[in-house]
């Protein structure tokens, strides 16, 4: 398997349009690095072309950004990439990151099962953030998404330093009681601020490793 | 994860939060679909649909995180 990052940044509607958004800072990082990087697109983000990448291209991190359920990962729109039972085992050996919701109750365990090298970080629960829609067109000035999706590229970036997949799923989940920690000091001053801690702790909750924990790139 | 019990007292306390918190310009992305303004989080509650359930159990979990002192030993550790 070849040190590369592959991944997928459909942009379809607000939450993918965000996803995608946030993913500059972690291919930037992946180029930084420097880190072979492969960004897959909309018109690609179905399950045979997707299959099809995964089979030619023999990266070993894969970072999946797309809505979730306990069985699948989608692409573009309504488009499965990774189904379990039918293309999951492409992801077997891989170190793999979903940031989707609850494809780590089922899929991600299960793609993992008897791996050597392979591992997998995602959420057993939905993957929660909320964002202002005054900044909508302008993500990156969105600090409220910022609350959220920061902690969650943790898990990517410290993978792309070297640090195994365990301190990376570690350091993600430090980070977010961290942010909880100063929004509960802050809390009186914005009457929202406790959905925030809710949703960043459902967060913390739901992510979860499947696989080896010492794996690197 | 322990599933919860979600009756109609749970959903009004669920409800009057979102109500009274939630600014207009706040949206959530949550549990596989698009994004909710407040009037569609409250409406998905009301209904008790698949987002609606997500919304009380994120609310639940926490109200159990807190009350059980799990929380507090997080903090104290990161």
């Amino acid at each position: 398997m070849e040190d590369g990052l592959l991944i997928t940044c459909p942009e379809h509607d607000l939450t993918t349009a965000y996803l995608a958004y946030f993913s500059k800072e972690v291919i930037e990082m992946a180029e930084k690095k420097p880190l072979k990087c492969k960004k897959v697109m909309d018109k690609d983000l179905h399950l045979k072309g997707f299959s099809e990448i995964l089979q030619n291209l023999n990266f070993k991190f894969i970072v999946l950004n797309g809505h979730g359920s306990p069985h699948t990962i989608y692409g573009y729109k309504e488009n499965p990439i990774i189904e379990m039972g039918e293309n999951d085992h492409l992801l077997k050996e891989r170190l793999v990151y979903a940031r989707s919701c609850d494809a780590g109750q089922e899929l991600g365990k299960e793609c993992m099962k008897n791996t050597k090298e392979g591992c997998f970080i995602g959420y057993c629960l939905p993957f929660v953030f909320y964002m202002d829609s005054k900044w909508t067109a302008k993500p990156g000035n969105d600090n409220v998404a910022k609350l959220f999706l920061e902690p969650s590229n943790t898990i990517p970036i410290s993978i792309i330093k070297g640090n195994t997949t365990g301190k990376a799923h570690e350091n993600a989940k430090r980070q977010t009681v961290k942010i909880i920690e100063k929004l509960m000091e802050s809390q009186l001053k914005e009457q929202e601020t406790p959905f925030y801690i809710e949703a960043l702790w459902n967060n913390y909750l739901g992510q979860v490793i499947h696989g080896n924990s010492e794996a690197k790139l | 994860m322990k599933e919860f019990e979600i009756n109609e007292s749970v959903k009004k306390v669920v409800i009057a939060r979102i109500e009274a918190g939630m600014p207009q310009h706040i949206k959530i992305s949550i549990g596989g679909k698009d994004t909710l303004s407040k009037e569609e989080m409250i409406e998905h509650v009301k209904k008790g649909d698949e987002q609606g359930k997500q919304i009380i159990k994120m609310h639940l979990n926490f109200i159990k995180a807190v009350t059980s002192g799990e929380l507090l030993r997080e903090i104290n550790k990161a």
